[in-house]
């Protein structure tokens, strides 16, 4: 495989996610009907108990999902540092 | 690696970077911040002085965090079933119409992120470190 053919690739791949990510962004979409969930979060995240309207649905409309997220950090970190444990007198290669 | 300029400068600069850590939580009601960034912060204070110091105090250090890590995750589930002993469902608020409930999930969930943060990075950057402090 010469040069130029991984060049070439490389370049495709690239165009391919920038495409991807453009579309994304999703700009000119504007007929975005403001679904009634949007409306509630908008209307009530004051008695929600915080004016940090993010800080509001992380930890109070949608507190079981950072529960997830808590523990799926908790989950990830114990086994890396099980991982690391040794075996009584194994040496670790 | 510790020379005693960087030693001096990462003890000096570690204080400032802890107590905005401790705001950016303790505010993440009123103003942008929250638990995570916070306790991205209080890791990053540190973790620069696991950088700039030897591994005698790292190894204290090391053992502590990961229990740190355990107390943080389970505190959360605390708070949350307390929710079901106040009557309510899981997690519920438990002071209704104030913010020290967000405020306390808050705090338990940097103590998580910023143990778990020093840990990973106590196990990527000393690995021999924490072989031994969990044996």
């Amino acid at each position: 495989m010469k040069a130029v053919h991984k060049n070439i690739l490389t370049l495709f791949l690239l165009l391919t996610i920038a495409v991807i990510l453009l579309h994304g962004l999703d700009l000119e979409h504007e007929d975005k009907q403001e679904s009634p969930l949007h409306m509630y979060y908008l209307e009530t995240y004051e008695e929600a108990g915080s004016i940090n309207l993010v800080e509001s649905i992380l930890l109070n409309y949608r507190a079981y999902d950072t529960f997830g997220e808590v523990m799926v950090l908790y989950v990830s970190i114990a086994g890396i540092l099980i991982l690391s444990e040794q075996k009584k007198g194994g040496e670790k290669d | 690696m510790s020379s005693p300029i960087i030693n001096t400068a990462g003890r000096a600069l570690t204080p400032f970077i802890l107590m905005y850590g401790a705001y950016v939580t303790l505010f993440g009601v009123l103003s942008p911040g929250g638990g995570f960034p916070g306790g991205m912060i209080l890791a990053s204070g540190i973790i620069l002085i696991i950088v700039t110091h030897d591994t005698e105090e790292i190894k204290a250090l090391a053992s502590h965090t990961e229990w740190f890590d355990i107390l943080g995750a389970f505190a959360f589930l605390l708070v949350g079933l307390s929710g079901i002993f106040v009557g309510g469902a899981y997690l519920t608020n438990l002071w209704p119409d104030n913010s020290f409930m967000l405020i306390l999930l808050d705090i338990v969930v940097a103590l998580k992120v910023f143990a778990g943060t020093t840990a990973l990075f106590i196990f990527f950057f000393k690995l021999e470190v924490v072989k031994c402090s969990t044996d």
